[in-house]
């Protein structure tokens, strides 16, 4: 075989492979898709659970993913970025950063079951918020934390040097520096590393077992210290300890498609969200 | 304007100015000349304490401003560095607009008189000779200008917060020989308001540009003269040397 023949040869290889993974992406989304969309009309959307889970909607579950995904946000976003920020501008690159950073990077390691046993001991039991959402929400904000630390930190080393020297050189403080120039140049990419958690957040099943999520509620969440049902618990309840299994296998199929849906719309609006302010940013 | 008696710089343990005393005239354009690593460019960096930014750097000696030792534990240094204005050799605009690059400084020092912002803007815009050439894009990123506008906006900048002295390092080196004439021409005209010491790689830089020149070479100020003594006839050789581009 000639060398350009191999080339040619090597490269189909290269080009199959990767069309490979988009047909593996696209298989499931589509599998999901025509299983799911047979259940999903406006009721199955903004209704509840009926029949012993086999009718009805999974709006509870819609919801309580929100909220967690929100409350989750509300606590891991500032802690993170804050954290990142320390550890960047201010902290240098003694033996302390170092070890922050490596316990950082533990966090992000453990698996994700154990974090639900920890925020059961600490949320629900230690600090008696019981089942709670604000109880899943801590555990889903502490598997999100590393994340989020380790994307902002990318995020505000990736800001120029000589953006800071410019603005010091103006008379200005360490601390105007980050806020009026090195954070907001940061924080597109500071943005990318909450999608990553949003998506983490809702897709979540062991963290929020046995800190929140609920088997069946009859009705939604009144206070962030209720149990809420979440959509990937829900089915997993579907597919495995439904009252009747085989008549909610498809109710598992919709409520998958709605998680997939509502993992790709955070993701959709925080990417455009993105674009729109690097592009004000900077030059394109 | 500015007096150095007896600088020595250290970063950790390398020596980059070795005993250097000197006395730059105010409303004067001094050139800092030598070849690349001389230390001229950390010399000048002492005056507004930028180099207070590098871990494990030590200074000796005394540097006066305005007879005041700059590097006094008295001495705010948010405070000095908005009087001692700096341009650096790659031009680094903020990543915003045209506008708000010019009102960053006057904002970060407390002004919040958004009439007073505006016409300052202007004001500086116009000293750095780029008003005419941005007025219709003040509201563009600073990105969208070419080079030599960026360095010019950088210059408004400086000039925004109404220093007393300006440092110039290599403020031309990454531009283009027009943009570059357009940089000595302002130069030319802030001699009247401001003190300026310019580091340059250029020998007719500064031959146009300055009124004084420092030659340094491994540290040391090897000669400091008028320009044009200094380009006629220096008092030592090695200085001809450099200048006629026999070693550098």
């Amino acid at each position: 075989m000639n060398k350009r023949t191999k080339q040619k040869f090597a490269f189909f290889f290269f080009r199959l492979f990767s069309i490979i993974i988009v047909g593996i992406l696209i298989a499931i989304l589509g599998f999901i898709a025509v299983n799911g969309l047979k259940v999903i009309n406006w009721e199955f959307l903004s209704g509840m659970p009926k029949e012993g889970m086999t009718e009805g909607g999974i709006f509870p579950a819609i919801v309580g993913t929100c909220y967690l995904i929100i409350g989750s946000l509300i606590f891991a976003v500032p802690l993170g970025v804050m954290a990142a920020i320390y550890t960047v501008e201010y902290a240098g690159n003694g033996k302390v950063v170092r070890f922050i950073r490596m316990m950082t990077n533990n966090l992000a390691s453990i698996p994700s079951i154990v974090f639900g046993l920890f925020g059961m001991a600490l949320f629900v039991k230690g600090l008696g918020f019981g089942d709670s959402i604000i109880a899943g929400s801590l555990t889903l904000g502490l598997l999100t934390l590393p994340i989020i630390i380790r994307t902002s930190e990318e995020a505000l080393k990736a800001v120029p040097e000589s953006y800071r020297t410019g603005s010091y050189a103006l008379g200005a403080t360490k601390l105007q520096t980050i806020r009026k120039v090195v954070f907001p140049c940061a924080l597109p990419n500071i943005l990318t590393g909450i999608i990553l958690s949003i998506s983490r957040v809702s897709g979540e099943t062991a963290p929020i077992l046995f800190t929140v999520a609920a088997y069946f509620l009859p009705s939604l969440p009144d206070s962030i210290f209720s149990q809420a049902m979440a959509l990937p618990y829900h089915l997993y309840v579907l597919a495995t300890s439904g009252t009747d299994i085989e008549a909610s296998r498809p109710m598992a199929y919709g409520t998958a498609l709605v998680l997939v849906v509502i993992v790709l719309f955070f993701n959709l609006t925080a990417t455009l969200l993105r674009q729109r302010l690097s592009k004000n940013m900077k030059n394109k | 304007m500015i007096v150095t008696k007896n600088i020595n710089f250290y970063y950790g343990t390398f020596q980059a100015l070795k005993n250097i005393s000197m006395t730059m005239e105010a409303n004067t354009v001094t050139a800092f000349i030598g070849p690349s690593g001389c230390g001229k460019s950390t010399f000048l960096r002492l005056f507004n304490r930028m180099n207070d930014l590098i871990d494990g750097t030590r200074l000796e000696g005394e540097c006066l401003i305005k007879g005041k030792d700059i590097y006094d534990k008295s001495i705010n240094i948010d405070a000095l560095r908005k009087d001692i204005g700096m341009v650096f050799q790659k031009p680094n605009p903020f990543p915003k607009s045209v506008f708000e690059n010019v009102a960053y400084g006057l904002r970060v020092n407390g002004i919040k008189d958004k009439k007073f912002i505006a016409d300052k803007v202007e004001e500086t815009l116009k000293a750095a000779a780029l008003f005419d050439e941005v007025k219709d894009k003040l509201n563009k990123s600073a990105f969208e200008l070419s080079g030599g506008q960026q360095q010019r906006l950088c210059i408004a900048r400086a000039l925004a917060v109404e220093p007393s002295i300006l440092l110039m390092d290599e403020p031309a080196s990454a531009l283009d020989p027009i943009s570059t004439s357009k940089i000595e021409e302002l130069i030319h005209d802030l001699k009247k308001k401001y003190t300026i010491v310019i580091v340059t790689h250029n020998m007719q830089q500064a031959a146009r540009v300055s009124d004084k020149t420092g030659f340094f070479m491994l540290g040391e100020l090897i000669e400091y003269n008028d320009t044009k003594k200094m380009f006629l006839n220096p008092d030592k050789e090695i200085t001809q040397n450099y200048i006629t581009g026999r070693f550098g």
